[in-house]
């Protein structure tokens, strides 16, 4: 090693994929927010969003005046639709999977992220524009969103875009659908996000979940699942091969004797051994929301299919090493799926990348989008709490070894954190009576510390 | 008001945090992960604190008196944890030089434990910042602005900014300090802060007076710049003896 240079310590490099992991989920949480607080501010008095039928709202459709009974009853009533419906959906997905219409799956895929950014997107331009009163006209606005359109569906449905490109329209397409959620009344919302990581939990766990069924047919099979998932780049970008797939497939590294698989180290070999390394871990949630055109009573089932991919290390919860399913360069090993472990070094960067459906995203900024209607703090607990969850979903996926959920830890956390913040703090500051424009004191309580 | 000003009293708030996080912390993944942790147990610390406190606010009486309790229980109670602090850092160091030994590469550094100890404290201080200067901002992003009769030559904002800073430098060298008192036993080090701490806080207990906020910022800089000053003497001296321990440049 050069002499004069400090040798690089172990501190630079561990931890590395679950930071590149938080930090999309971040941005997309902070968009989110940013949304709601813009787009609800502006539009107090107005009716902002239409008053939408979804298939989340298709039961009850919550009004102010109800009591709180009603209104919890209604919510019940919406999310246990909402679940049907995904259930269904999912069930077809496996149904379509296991026939091996991967092809149709890619092309809905594209499809749905067509719909989301062009429609979707184009709405909350709208809005934007709207309310702050950009001068464009129809002509430039329908030619913009048309390109920025097209490049999403290009980047997400096919794989020779930049990486970053790729994960910033995956980033932008969460984020479409999580301001749409947080669109939901209050009720539906928290009800549907408590119901949606019970499903996650059943779905992925149990062993008729749907879940669970299409992650052990992909394995078998050595297949991608077609879906749209967010992909963190890798620690090392080396040797991947160039495949014509949708997702960008890591070639794995060496693989490691099935027995000394706890304690096997990374490895000081310079060159990897591609070998095939299928998902072991992954737990897919399809998100299901059905939207209603503007105005029109079209209902466009969009089937945002969520997943998550894990691998876990031995050695500490930070590296987690992503399986992609690959192209068999080697024939030598014939090793059965469950045996094939990649192996990951700390530092070394051996590359490894960890994946997250687009769907847990979502769900996670709509949390959190939901938090910022009441009070910045909130959301900053929120955030914490999610990222705690995120955090603590990894680590037990490195002990567990097996498929599992990212939704209920983080949702559950979260949803704990929130009532606790605002009766909780201190009342000792004098409540400020002055008002401030129109953005709405909350010069709340504080403590004088 | 605006969003200029807005963004301004964040800046002075958090501008130095933010610095530091990109100059040193955001390079070393393992650094932000624990900025992350100790926010979240800060926040939590806060959240237990508030729960306990929740059933005797709020105060009825004018007089000083439960305002210093409080201040002196959440003192207390977030030194307190500090040591909890050490104890899992000890062991994370262990295991830290465990994984480098297996895949061969050097141990922690003296810098590196200085910059987890670092790390540590900025948590701590920006989860401060947030919660006792940024939740208020809120209102200062739109066209208007706030005076305290208590204070009144500058706007609400400002105060609050200008204090969370003091408070942003004193957490993050705090725990520098702290964790460098423990590795060593040294006794000055490990209770220099937890006065420090409290000092501060009591010291924000003059802004109740009338015109308390110019007493009492000027010293709560001072006790900034105190620790600020004893945190660079201790990592001179750590990083010379270690320099000539090694006979090496770092």
């Amino acid at each position: 090693m050069d002499q004069n240079r400090k040798p690089r310590s172990i501190l630079e490099t561990l931890g590395e994929e679950l930071v590149r992991i938080i930090t999309p989920v971040s941005i997309c949480m902070l968009l989110v927010v940013i949304l709601v607080t813009v787009l609800n501010t502006h539009s107090e008095g107005s009716s902002i969003g239409p008053s939408f039928t979804t298939i989340a709202t298709i039961a009850y459709s919550e009004s102010s005046s109800d009591s709180i009974w009603d209104k919890l009853k209604g919510a019940l009533l919406n999310s246990l639709v909402f679940v049907a419906v995904i259930t269904v959906v999912t069930f077809l997905l496996v149904l379509l999977f296991y026939f091996r219409c991967t092809k149709f799956l890619k092309y809905y895929m594209g499809f749905s992220s067509f719909l989301v950014l062009g429609f979707m997107g184009g709405e909350i331009a709208l809005f934007l524009i709207r309310d702050f009163g950009f001068p464009v006209d129809c002509v430039t606005f329908v030619i913009i969103l048309f390109n920025f359109t097209v490049v999403g569906v290009f980047a997400v449905f096919m794989s020779k875009m930049a990486i970053f490109v790729t994960q910033a329209y995956l980033v932008v397409i969460g984020m479409l659908v999580a301001y749409w959620f947080t669109l939901l009344p209050e009720w539906t919302t928290w009800v549907l996000l408590v119901a949606m990581a019970l499903y996650d939990l059943a779905a992925v766990l149990l062993p008729g979940g749907p879940l669970k069924l299409l992650v052990e047919l992909a394995i078998s099979r050595d297949e991608d699942i077609p879906a749209l998932v967010y992909e963190a780049r890798p620690v090392i970008n080396s040797d991947s091969s160039p495949t014509g797939d949708v997702l960008q497939r890591r070639v794995w590294t060496e693989r490691r004797n099935t027995g000394s698989a706890l304690d096997e180290n990374s490895d000081a070999r310079p060159n990897f051994n591609p070998n095939t390394s299928p998902v072991t871990n992954s737990n897919t949630t399809p998100g299901t929301y059905l939207s209603v055109g503007s105005g029109e009573n079209e209902i466009n089932l969009v089937n945002a299919e969520e997943g998550q991919v894990f691998r876990g290390d031995s050695e500490l919860a930070a590296p987690l090493i992503q399986h992609r399913i690959n192209v068999r360069m080697n024939s030598e090993e014939d090793a059965s799926p469950s045996e094939n472990f990649a192996l990951e070094g700390i530092g070394l960067g051996s590359s490894g990348a960890i994946k997250l459906g687009l769907g847990d995203f979502i769900f996670y900024s709509v949390l959190v989008g939901r938090a910022a209607m009441y009070d910045f703090m909130t959301v900053y607990a929120c955030y914490l709490a999610i990222i705690a969850g995120l955090g603590a979903t990894l680590i037990l996926l490195a002990f567990c070894r097996k498929a599992l959920p990212a939704l209920p830890v983080s949702i559950m956390l979260g949803c704990k954190s929130m009532p606790s913040l605002p009766p909780g703090m201190a009342k000792t500051w004098p409540k400020p009576e002055l008002k401030l424009g129109h953005t709405g004191p909350n010069c709340k309580d504080l403590r004088p510390a | 008001m605006t969003v200029a000003a807005g963004i301004g009293y964040t800046l002075l708030a958090l501008g130095p945090s933010l610095s530091l996080f990109i100059a040193v912390i955001a390079k070393k993944p393992f650094l932000i992960l624990t900025l992350l942790s100790s926010t979240l147990v800060w926040l939590i610390s806060l959240i237990v604190l508030s729960g306990l406190w929740r059933a005797f606010l709020p105060f009825k009486t004018a007089s000083l008196w439960p305002y210093a309790l409080i201040i002196l229980t959440s003192v207390a109670f977030q030194e307190a944890l500090r040591p909890l602090f050490w104890r899992i850092y000890k062991r994370l160091e262990d295991m830290l030089d465990a994984v480098a030994d297996r895949v061969s590469k050097p141990r922690l550094f003296i810098t590196d434990k200085m910059q987890i100890a670092l790390a540590g404290g900025m948590g701590h201080g920006v989860a401060h910042a947030v919660f006792f200067c940024l939740s208020l901002l809120t209102p200062s992003f739109g066209p208007g602005t706030y005076y305290m009769e208590k204070c009144s030559q500058m706007s609400f904002f400002l105060v609050s900014a200008i204090i969370a800073l003091a408070f942003v430098t004193i957490h993050t060298l705090s725990m520098v300090i702290a964790f460098n008192g423990y590795a060593e036993g040294n006794k000055v080090d490990q209770y220099i802060v937890p006065v420090i701490h409290l000092i501060a806080a009591m010291l924000t207990l003059i802004n109740l007076a009338h015109g308390g906020c110019i007493i009492s910022i000027p010293l709560l800089y001072g006790m900034a710049v105190v620790t600020l000053g004893h945190c660079g003497k201790m990592v001179w001296t750590k990083l010379a003896e270690n320099r000539s321990r090694q006979g090496s440049s770092y």
